[in-house]
């Protein structure tokens, strides 16, 4: 591949970094002339992104010197709070910012931590996401991360010890997408994956999008499917019958040898296991029941019910196949509104390219080769059912034997570290949900405010806080929090229920925000510590690369403006002030990877500066020789992942088509809530299998909710901060698909409303104003809404207002019982004002 | 007499009371160590950190780099090895 053409610019100095506009990191090159920053490109030499840049890297500059960045640390003299009230902030000097700070939180440490509330949205400094637990809180209150990975991180990590999961760009010659901007508007290293998916496109690879939107990745796909939002897994599961029950085309192989597929399943949906515990598969040479491992793999049955001592038993394939019996395509398309023949072509296609039984050669290895592969994100699975949309999907790329294979489906982890490998039971790769920290064991009343303890497969669900903080006697919580911590993230915008979420910050007595800007939750702020952007501060970056592996670091381009510090710095002198520096650097100690090497630990009693600490971190990983120095000379030590690291890199050990532990947990957890637990608490999405259960967005559609609305970005926006950069608004306000809740252009002209007339879209949680934009790349039932009109408090932009979270609820009901995983989608009323 | 480079970090430092320190011992096992290792309260680090013969699951200790799993405690230690020892922090929360 090429990498894209660069500036032939030379007025000043090109000095390596990454960028920061997104959560990703993409390697960057800033030209710095006489302390100026002037422009910024991608970094030519960095594999990651080739040195492609998307528009949100380009305008980065529009970060640093934006005129509304806070410069110095202020306090507000008005005590009154809410929307619209001037908070009457003084500029303050950080000594008295910082002791502020640390005597109102070091109140409530001594009273009880867990009255701190926590939100922290930082994604790539995830090792500053531990201060709370040091701090004494295990609060999360925020949507950040669950809303679109709440159920898809648990299940990549269950299946195979990945993060985040992606097709391969190099071999694919059928991509299947689903709800996700992956290759062409965003997700994953969306710089570098646009280039990969180019070539891909060049090379012959056909794309087919399901999307209830004519997105950018929709619109430039081969074909656009559009349906309905929340049902793309009934649309998967009619392919799935297909491919099991009428073509009768499926990779038998890869699911006997490399899957638990053939492990004999009871009738109360446990293994059947021999006397030592061993999960048992069916001996077709004896015609018997046999431990896994005395069995040799040519020799177990894939399909099949048997009985045995007076029971029937099926192996985990045929209790699949059993379930995609009723899930014709005639009944999925009833569902999703796709039509059945459509679903059937797609499904052949699919198993077609295939080629099932394929094999390439790479580095001198043959591994299986599979070039045809569904990828997902949040559009697809970030319901109230996510569990069974995230296992739909994997299980639909294992039927064609592609999951980590040349073309297929590839696993992507978390960082440098690779994929969570180690062997669990039954010959099978340990499931590894939870990888940004250990499952609290279940505790009730919970401590936590989201009630992390209750979900131990599941994700940090932030959005149950709008429950358990108004009604905590339901829930048993035995404290109040009284305090808040923001820290980059924006609750009022980014959690359902936004008057709930203002409800909860009125109560709070003290709240601190770091930060670069005002926004709808720091202005609620007490004090802000105002921080430094991308382009002044450090760290070494490595998040979901789907390409790559290593680091790439950020260092400052120029001096900090004003009177702004590093997020790390504001941090540590929080904990020391407050008397539990020893904690945060043994934190950082443990998270930081200095257990490994422990020369570099830090000393519990000494304050080490940001450059220190990522010196280490740096040494720890690539040795004396490359510490921080180094890579701010060089910029980064990235290259491509070698086919070992990225194919099969658990070996012999099988990946779960049948999810055993999911039901095993589910009972545990179900025998802990009887005997301590709050009455009534939905289990009922621990299955091991998935299947059609309608969400409670679908059960809403019956009670005259008959639209259905869904929020989105493209490329030029990301959460909602980006909003505020002219340079970025000044390009999509030109874009109609941000001018307004999008509407179909016959069901428009069938409602007699126009482009520009007011409507109002009411849901069950509540209701959003905005302007009417009539388009025809939209689902005729569904309204979207671009989050580039969702903010309601920015200073100067002209479309604002049409917040689309306060169509959500942030309850149980919509909410998968078992990853805690929110739903995104809204039913709603519709009607011109 | 051979040594072992001891680092305890959170809970287990506060129980030992330092955060560094070399260590003599005999040729022996992580569990000799751990009840070599007297706690502030007057107790060995032992009696805190295993249950039943098995590290409790709420702490981790890690020899050259590598976290040993409940069951190893009768690892040999023969001299020179670095030896950390922590809490598992459970709300290290994230999204």
């Amino acid at each position: 591949m090429n990498p894209a053409t660069q500036s032939a610019t030379n007025h000043g100095q090109w000095i390596l970094s990454t960028c920061g506009m997104c959560l990703h990191g993409c390697g960057i090159r800033v030209l710095v002339n006489d302390g100026v920053a002037l422009k910024i490109e991608g970094d030519p030499t960095n594999p990651d992104n080739l040195g492609k840049l998307c528009p949100k890297g380009n305008a980065g500059l529009g970060r640093l010197y934006d005129p509304n960045r806070i410069l110095k640390p202020m306090k507000r003299t008005n005590p009154e709070k809410g929307p619209g009230v001037d908070p009457g902030w003084v500029e303050i000097e950080w000594e008295e910012a910082f002791e502020i700070t640390a005597r109102e939180l070091g109140k409530i440490r001594a009273e009880d931590p867990r009255k701190l509330l926590c939100a922290i949205g930082d994604f790539q400094r995830i090792l500053l996401w531990g201060w709370p637990a040091v701090f004494g809180s295990p609060n999360f209150f925020t949507s950040l991360g669950n809303y679109c990975g709440g159920s898809y991180h648990p299940v990549n990590g269950s299946v195979d010890g990945s993060f985040a999961a992606i097709n391969d760009y190099d071999y694919c010659n059928y991509w299947i997408q689903i709800g996700s901007g992956d290759g062409f508007s965003s997700h994953l290293h969306v710089a570098g994956s646009t280039k990969r998916m180019a070539d891909a496109r060049m090379r012959g690879m056909k794309v087919v999008a399901l999307d209830p939107r004519c997105s950018v990745a929709a619109a430039k796909a081969d074909e656009w499917i559009p349906t309905l939002p929340g049902t793309d897994r009934a649309f998967v599961l009619g392919m799935a019958h297909v491919l099991v029950h009428e073509l009768k085309r499926f990779d038998r192989e890869f699911l006997r040898d490399r899957t638990n597929a053939p492990y004999l399943v009871k009738e109360d949906g446990y293994h059947l296991r021999d006397a030592d515990g061993k999960a048992q598969v069916w001996d077709l040479r004896a015609n018997v029941p046999a431990a896994w491992d005395a069995v040799p793999a040519e020799a177990m049955a894939l399909e099949g019910s048997f009985g045995v001592n007076g029971t029937r038993v099926r192996t985990g394939f045929q209790v699949w196949k059993d379930i995609l019996v009723d899930h014709t395509p005639e009944r999925m398309a009833e569902i999703t509104t796709v039509p059945a023949a459509t679903i059937r072509r797609i499904a052949r296609e699919f198993v077609e390219a295939a080629q099932i039984g394929a094999t390439i050669e790479l580095n001198g290895k043959t591994y299986p080769y599979r070039p045809a592969a569904l990828n997902y994100y949040r559009g697809s699975q970030s319901h109230g059912n996510g569990l069974f949309d995230n296992l739909t999907y994997k299980l639909f790329n294992m039927l064609v034997g592609n999951l980590d294979i040349p073309g297929g489906h590839l696993g992507v982890p978390l960082d440098h570290r690779g994929f969570f490998i180690s062997p669990g039971e039954d010959g099978m790769l340990k499931p590894e949900p939870h990888q940004l920290h250990p499952a609290p064991p279940f505790k009730y009343p919970a401590d936590s405010t989201h009630l992390m303890e209750w979900f131990p497969i599941g994700f940090d669900a932030g959005q149950l806080n709008t429950e358990t903080l108004l009604e905590p006697e339901r829930f048993g919580l035995n404290y109040t929090p009284e305090a808040m911590l923001l820290y980059h993230s924006n609750p009022l915008w980014n959690l359902p229920e936004t008057d709930k979420v203002e409800e909860i910050m009125r109560r709070m007595k003290f709240v601190v925000a770091i930060d670069i800007h005002l926004t709808e939750s720091t202005q609620w702020a007490d004090v802000f510590l105002p921080a430094s952007t991308f382009l002044e501060s450090t760290l070494l970056n490595c998040l979901e690369p789907p390409a790559v592996t290593g680091h790439a670091v950020r260092q400052p381009v120029v001096a900090p403006l004003g009177d702004t510090k590093d997020a790390y710095d504001i941090l540590t002198e929080l904990a020391e002030r407050m008397g539990f520096l020893d904690d945060w650097n043994d934190l950082l100690n443990m998270v930081s990877g200095f257990i490994a090497k422990p020369q570099y630990l830090l000393d519990p009693g000494r304050r080490y500066s940001v450059d220190e600490y990522w010196d280490r971190v740096a040494k720890t990983i690539y040795g004396e020789e490359r510490g921080l120095e180094w890579f701010k000379q060089h910029g980064h030590a990235v290259r491509y992942r070698t086919p070992e690291e990225a194919y099969m890199p658990y070996g012999n050990l099988r990946i779960p088509f049948y999810f055993e532990f999911i039901l095993r947990t589910g009972a545990e957890l179900r025998e802990k809530m009887n005997q301590a637990g709050p009455v009534g608490w939905p289990l009922d999405n621990y299955r091991p299998l998935p299947f059609w259960k309608n969400s409670q967005v679908i059960e809403d559609g019956k009670r005259g909710y008959d639209f259905y609305a869904i929020s989105f970005k493209e490329v030029l926006h990301t959460f909602a901060d980006t909003v505020v950069m002219p340079w970025l608004t000044e390009v999509s306000e030109k874009d109609p698909i941000h001018q307004g809740i999008l509407i179909n252009r016959a069901t428009a002209a069938r409602l007699g409303i126009r482009t520009g007339q007011r409507i109002r879209l009411t849901s069950p949680g509540g209701s959003i104003e905005g302007d009417a934009q009539v388009v025809e790349g939209i689902h005729p039932q569904v309204l979207g809404v671009s989050n580039a009109i969702s903010r309601e408090f920015v200073p100067g932009i002209k479309k604002k207002g049409s917040h689309f979270n306060r169509l959500l609820t942030g309850s149980m009901k919509y909410t998968d019982s078992a990853t805690g995983g929110l739903e995104s989608t809204a039913r709603v009323r519709l009607e011109a004002i | 007499m051979p040594t072992v480079e001891i680092a305890a970090l959170g809970a287990t430092r506060k129980l030992l009371g330092f955060s560094r320190r070399t260590v003599e011992m005999e040729k022996g096992t992580v569990a000799d160590l751990l009840r070599a290792m007297p706690t502030v309260e007057g107790n060995n680090l032992y009696a805190h950190l295993v249950c039943e013969g098995k590290l409790r699951g709420d702490y981790a200790i890690v020899v050259d780099g590598l976290s040993l799993r409940a069951d190893q405690l009768e690892r040999p230690l023969s001299g020179g090895e670095q030896v950390v020892m922590m809490a598992i922090l459970r709300h290290l929360h994230g999204g």
